[in-house]
């Protein structure tokens, strides 16, 4: 390295600590995080899965007969908006970077862009843990509210909280890996959206297909991640569903990210 | 000999059957404004986006400060980079742009207000949206973004598109202020005019390829009095360089193909008349419009060029 730096500078305020120092994953994972919401739509999105999260526990609290089931219910209930909206949070952690071209700042300041991809994936994992609890929070004030008790032992859980975090985690990771497979944001949104309903069609008429698509329809596999203790091979169903969802998607991705030049 | 800041090795860029960029090399030393100049589309971002590792070139090497650029260990206080200014996404505020950067790159906050009011972009700015700036205000937030890290190295791609005169004379005084300072600057332009001023060296690049690089006075010929060209290339060349060699006057080539000598025009054109040789140009070198006339003719004339070239090497045979 040249030892000519601090021949000049510019203004006056510059700490020098980190000047031949690696920014750390936990500061990529910040500026990451930051990212996702500094933007106008950025900023609603998070919003808008929090206020309806809410709504949904309200209604699913307010409809539910007083058996001992009710906080599952409720958190299954609650666990839907994320489950539609974190992947479109995940495509568009991506994309966004790619449509807008803020790849160019993005990777002049990190260069490594697996580096960039594994703070992306860290803000993913954060994002959806604090909406499982928050889904954990609006189904006991919600439940609460409704004058129902955490009644017997078996009500909720504490599998139940942690397959609904894997259920919204798998989901978010699931659009970040559709999203850098196809870097545009709509057709990525669509794809992820359809490619599993595709196979579904597919599957129901194909007759060889059945055996596979019991394993690998995200519908089934994943479903019950908010509603039962999974049995072992559901389990195995569940783990070769998001095998499949996130790891062709994203080795696409990252083969595209990695060598591609960019505008 | 001071190091060099920038490096391009032989770089060569292929898209499928085309050649972006063939066989580009030169160097940038500190203090020193480097004009890289051509027409659109002659090759002069993608040699940047291959310094600045945003391009893997097909073959040959880039380095900054020593190094492959995607090799420094935190980038943006080392380097600052400005490829396109419209690059930026359009619902965020300018200030959180420089704010986020700021943080991933370890530089203290208050630089990003320094750097905002530096490029003259206010606080009612630095709240607006990208999407609301223009391209003038995106191409000065651009350039801010570009010195927030403090950086010894600023490479820019066509800094002036979309600024008035003003904020161009403006921009040109900020960049001649940073290398007079230690600092290193390339950068790019398809105006000759932009850059003439500031630049301490000229690389021209035509159809992918480096015609000419130097400082301005060699490219124009300055300390040489007399530009002289033949009629029919090569042999009559070495018919005239024999004819001056005769009454004692030194010749070097021009970049553009013709001679160039220390003599008066009139001394030359007398030493050609005793040789026998046919001239197709005699002038006086130096003028600024000869640098303009230059650049037109590397950048205009390089199909004709590369077209009369086997018939040269034959007749030189």
């Amino acid at each position: 390295m040249s030892s000519s730096a601090s021949l000049r500078s510019i203004g006056g305020s510059v700490r020098q600590t980190s000047k031949n120092q690696r920014p750390g994953v936990g500061r990529l994972i910040t500026v990451e995080l930051r990212k996702m919401v500094n933007t106008r739509s950025g900023f609603w999105v998070p919003i808008a899965v929090a206020a309806l999260t809410a709504l949904v526990s309200i209604i699913a609290a307010s409809n539910h007969g007083g058996n001992d089931g009710t906080f599952a219910h409720v958190l299954h209930a609650a666990s839907v908006p994320g489950a539609y909206l974190l992947p479109v949070m995940g495509v568009l952690l991506i994309c966004s970077e790619y449509s807008q071209r803020t790849t160019l700042t993005t990777y002049t300041l990190v260069p490594n862009r697996w580096r960039v991809l594994g703070a992306k994936l860290g803000a993913s994992l954060i994002v959806s843990t604090i909406a499982t609890v928050a889904a954990l929070l609006c189904t006991v004030v919600a439940a609460s509210a409704f004058g129902h008790a955490p009644g017997g032992t078996g009500s909720l859980p504490l599998t139940i909280i942690l397959q609904a975090w894997l259920f919204l985690a798998g989901g978010m990771v699931m659009g970040m890996a559709f999203g850098a497979a196809i870097l545009v944001s709509a057709p990525a949104i669509v794809g992820y959206l359809l490619l599993p309903v595709v196979w579904n069609g597919l599957a129901s008429n194909i007759g060889w297909l059945a055996t596979p698509a019991r394993w690998l329809d995200s519908d089934s596999t994943l479903g019950p991640l908010t509603t039962q203790n999974l049995s072992g091979i559901q389990w195995a169903h569940a783990a070769a569903t998001f095998a499949l969802w996130i790891g062709v998607p994203l080795v696409v991705g990252l083969t595209r990210i990695g060598r591609g030049d960019l505008d | 000999m001071l190091p060099d800041m920038i490096e391009a090795n032989s770089l060569t860029k292929r898209y499928g059957g085309r050649t972006a960029v063939r066989d580009v090399s030169f160097r940038c030393e500190p203090g020193t404004v480097t004009g890289f100049l051509g027409p659109n589309g002659a090759g002069k971002s993608t040699t940047l986006k291959m310094l600045c590792g945003m391009a893997a070139p097909t073959s040959g090497q880039a380095t900054v400060l020593g190094t492959p650029f995607a090799k420094l260990a935190n980038p943006g206080r080392h380097v600052g980079v400005l490829i396109d200014a419209s690059a930026q996404h359009s619902g965020r505020r300018g200030g959180e742009v420089l704010a986020t950067s700021a943080q991933l790159m370890g530089v203290d906050h208050k630089r990003v207000g320094e750097m905002l009011e530096l490029v003259g972009l206010d606080s009612s700015a630095a709240r607006k949206r990208v999407g609301k700036y223009s391209l003038g205000m995106r191409q000065r937030l651009g350039i801010a973004h570009a010195l927030l890290g403090d950086p010894e190295v600023l490479i820019f791609d066509e800094p002036a598109n979309g600024l008035d005169p003003e904020g161009m004379r403006w921009m040109r005084a900020l960049l001649r202020d940073f290398a007079d300072r230690g600092g290193t600057v390339l950068l790019s332009s398809h105006l000759l005019g932009e850059v003439q001023a500031i630049a301490d060296r000229l690389i021209v690049i035509a159809r992918g390829e480096i015609v000419a690089q130097g400082t301005p006075g060699e490219l124009t010929g300055s300390g040489a009095r007399t530009i002289v060209r033949t009629a029919d290339g090569a042999p009559s060349d070495r018919a005239l360089r024999r004819a001056l060699a005769a009454e004692e006057i030194l010749v070097r080539e021009s970049p553009d193909g013709g001679l160039l000598t220390e003599a008066d025009p009139e001394v030359v054109g007398r030493a050609a008349l005793r040789g026998g040789v046919a001239l197709t140009e005699l002038r006086p070198a130096g003028d600024g419009a000869s640098l303009e006339q230059l650049f037109f003719q590397l950048t205009t004339d390089k199909t004709e060029y590369h077209a009369e070239l086997p018939e040269l090497q034959e007749t030189a045979r």
